[in-house]
């Protein structure tokens, strides 16, 4: 079946056209058909099951290698003290990197803790993620709603909101600080107003609002479009059946869409906390974690505790990573949870 | 309470032009059946009435209230959807509550109206379940309580038959038919099947592309087609049609068709006109001898209390219903007859010109 077949040309006539279809997919035939024999015996050999495993035995590699691996070196690292580089010049300390993060006289006030900057970053990517996610899901929420309208020109106001996301996270963090630094737009555009050059970036309240406004601009296209597809989904003979009851339109989002669009407004949730969590680049490019620590995130402490402070301290950035893996595993659960049940009422 | 009136009534979509200059009213209390092939905007009128849709000329009235500019929630009409268009989230009772809850009726009088029709549609077991844990068929009882509570001007039921099985559909059809007689509500009925048309409706509305082409009763419809498209859409299987040219000679008239065959009339309408004579299958009959027309026997079905002939004669396939079980097998030539039958003739627009009844005798000869 698979091998190259060429209709040869009808007796006398010449064909009009060539079939190039199959001349383009010749060689490929071609190449399937060399690994027909081996793959044949190897099945005979293995049973159906035994193929499985063969044909995933690359990507458990890649993944074994490049997630598993890490994962565990990293779990090792966290038990372990020093500065020097190599697991095998470094002691075993067990859980005092673990102890030491914990070191505190009262976790509400960061600086009665030893790791003072572990726990202002937990504090403010706390607060992050909260205000965060709250307003992304708002935003994309209202975008969505707006642009599943009749609305003129809808296809171009879709990839307006979705073009940040294509944007590489430095090059989101460098557009809006070309923008708000001291010399930036919004003072050039402010000026002729009568407003004098501010150094906004510096205000300690604006920049962590411009951590959590940058970050739902870059990422608010993806949700909104998640959430575009699920408000399509729902039957439009619904809304009719609403509008024949004469149903107001508050009451229809409320009873209607709302309800309707609950399993993807979860799975869009815990996908913006997951990655809300992870904050990191976008920002430090924007702030570098300043003015002071007051957007310092846990992604950057880790990354500073890591690999920039002097002596760099390994153990105790792998232990604030194992813990801020744990939190993720947590709401990847929940969203494994929250996926499973909708395939579950799909069902019935 | 219950009149609806249409007058020129023309919807188009953009350039589309789906209704023109529709006419029609609608008596208090009438079923009335839209029928037509798929995409002739029969929904569109509907829902053109219902006031999903804004007509785009012509005035509608309801009750002799222009409702051009009414909204579709204050027209007080009711809507079957033909997928149901149940919320799925709720469950049967809060979809039967949603649109009184809207109005902000008491809750004593929702619950009283909610289980009045429960137990008309004998849905009452299933209040507590949702639409994803029910039937096709409960679900459209459903569909059919959620506008009964509504007590509206006008019921309009958009093909609300056709998720169903064939079983459930005739005995959904009789119940739907009871429904009316009891509750005595204006009814406008979409489908595209003629026999659920003829069975239910007052009044049948043939529509062709967005046209109205006859509107009567069925019978009406059935006996006295006004063209030659409503003879072939009401009464299956649909009417043969025989295509030829009129002629008269020594008193005796007939058609002839391009083959030279001849089919005798009784009495002629137009000589020399060119016509199509529509002949209903039920209408033709074996005959014994061979006084009757040749034909070649195509494909026998033999369904038990009948039988239906595919046959072949004045050059054009011939259906034939005759009752009983035939000894008749595909290749045979048969000889049928067209005595006592009406003939209905069609001028070559497809205009009807006349129905004549043939007497006995009138065989054709063969030239
Ligand atoms: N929104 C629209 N824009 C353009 N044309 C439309 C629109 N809605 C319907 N039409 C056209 O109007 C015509 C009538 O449609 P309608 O749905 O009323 O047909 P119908 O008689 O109900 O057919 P069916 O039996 O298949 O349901 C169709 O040709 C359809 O293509
Ligand atoms: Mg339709």
């Amino acid at each position: 079946m698979s091998s190259p077949s060429h209709t040869p040309p009808r007796t006398g006539q010449l064909k009009p056209k060539t079939d190039w279809s199959s001349v383009v997919l010749a060689p490929v035939h071609f190449i399937m058909g060399l690994a027909d024999r081996p793959l044949r015996l190897l099945q005979k050999r293995a049973g159906i099951g035994g193929m499985a495993a063969f044909f995933l035995a690359p990507n458990m590699l890649i993944f074994g290698v490049f997630v598993l691996l890490p994962i565990i070196i990293n779990l090792i690292y966290s038990m372990t003290g020093g500065s020097a580089l190599f697991l095998s010049e470094r002691s075993f300390v067990g859980t005092d990197q673990y102890a030491k993060l914990f070191d505190c006289k009262s976790y509400l006030d960061p600086m009665s803790c030893q790791e003072d900057a572990f726990w202002t970053a937990v504090g403010n990517t706390f607060w992050f993620v909260v205000l965060q996610v709250t307003l992304l899901i708002l935003f994309s929420l209202i975008t969505a709603l707006i642009l599943n309208r009749e609305l003129m020109a809808r296809s171009f106001w879709r990839a307006v909101f979705f073009f940040p996301v294509l944007l590489s996270p430095v090059v989101v963090g460098l557009i809006w600080k070309w923008i708000l630094q001291r010399q930036g737009l919004l003072n050039f555009a402010l000026y002729p107003m009568g407003f004098e050059p501010y150094t906004w970036l510096s205000d300690r309240t604006f920049a962590f609002a411009a951590a959590v406004g940058v970050s739902i601009w870059a990422h608010m296209g993806f949700y909104t479009l998640i959430l575009l597809a699920g408000l399509q989904a729902i039957p439009k003979d619904l809304y009719e059946a609403a509008e024949m009851d004469g149903t107001k339109p508050a009451r229809i989002f409320w009873r209607i869409t709302l309800p309707l669009l609950m399993p993807n407004l979860l799975v869009v949730v815990v996908l913006a906390l997951i990655r809300a969590v992870q904050v990191f680049d976008e920002v430090f490019v924007l702030t570098g974690g300043g003015p002071g620590t007051s957007t310092l995130f846990l992604t950057q402490y880790i990354y500073e505790t890591g690999f920039v402070s002097q002596p760099r301290n390994a153990g105790l950035a792998a232990a604030a990573s194992i813990l801020m893996g744990l939190v993720l595993v947590v709401l990847t659960l929940v969203q494994l949870g929250i996926g499973r049940k909708n395939e579950n009422k799909g069902k019935r | 309470m219950g009149s609806i009136t249409l007058t020129n009534i023309q919807k188009s979509y953009g350039a589309v032009h789906v209704l023109h200059d529709i006419n029609l009213a609608i008596n208090e209390g009438e079923f009335i059946v839209f029928v037509g092939p798929s995409g002739c905007g029969k929904s569109t009128l509907l829902r053109v009435i219902a006031g999903l849709e804004k007509v785009t000329g012509g005035e509608l009235s309801i009750n002799g209230e222009r409702v051009n500019d009414v909204s579709a929630a204050d027209r007080g009409l009711a809507m079957v959807f033909q997928s149901y268009a149940l919320y799925p989230h709720m469950t049967v009772r809060q979809n039967l509550a949603f649109g009184l809850e809207n109005a902000g009726m008491p809750k004593a009088e929702i619950t009283q109206r909610i289980g009045e029709a429960a137990r008309m549609l004998e849905i009452e077991q299933y209040m507590d379940r949702r639409p994803g844990q029910l039937s096709g068929g409960q679900r459209q009882r459903v569909a059919i309580g959620r506008a009964i509570v509504r007590r509206p001007t006008a019921f309009l039921l958009d093909e609300p038959l056709s998720n169903l099985d064939a079983e459930l559909r005739v005995s959904t059809r009789a119940e739907i038919a009871a429904l009316h007689a009891r509750l005595r509500s204006t009814m406008i009925y979409v489908t595209h099947d003629q026999v659920e048309a003829m069975t239910l409706a007052n009044r049948i509305v043939v529509m062709r592309a967005g046209r109205i082409e006859q509107v009567g009763t069925p019978l009406d419809l059935y006996n006295q087609p006004a063209n030659r498209f409503v003879a072939g859409f009401i009464g299956a299987p649909h009417m043969n049609f025989i295509e030829g040219a009129l002629e008269s000679s020594n008193g005796t008239h007939m058609l002839r068709t391009a083959q030279g065959d001849v089919l005798h009339l009784p009495q002629s309408v137009a000589p020399g006109a060119p016509i199509t004579v529509g002949l209903r299958p039920q209408h033709i009959s074996l005959s014994n001898d061979q006084s009757g027309f040749a034909a070649q026997v195509q494909l026998v079905e033999a369904l038990g209390s009948e039988t239906v002939i595919h046959a072949s004669a004045f050059g054009t396939k011939l259906l034939a219903i005759v009752p009983g079980q035939r000894r008749i097998s595909t290749g045979d030539t048969i000889y049928l007859s067209y005595a006592n039958a009406p003939l209905h003739l069609f001028d070559q627009s497809g205009l009807r010109i006349a129905t004549v009844q043939t007497e006995d005798g009138h065989s054709p000869t063969f030239v």
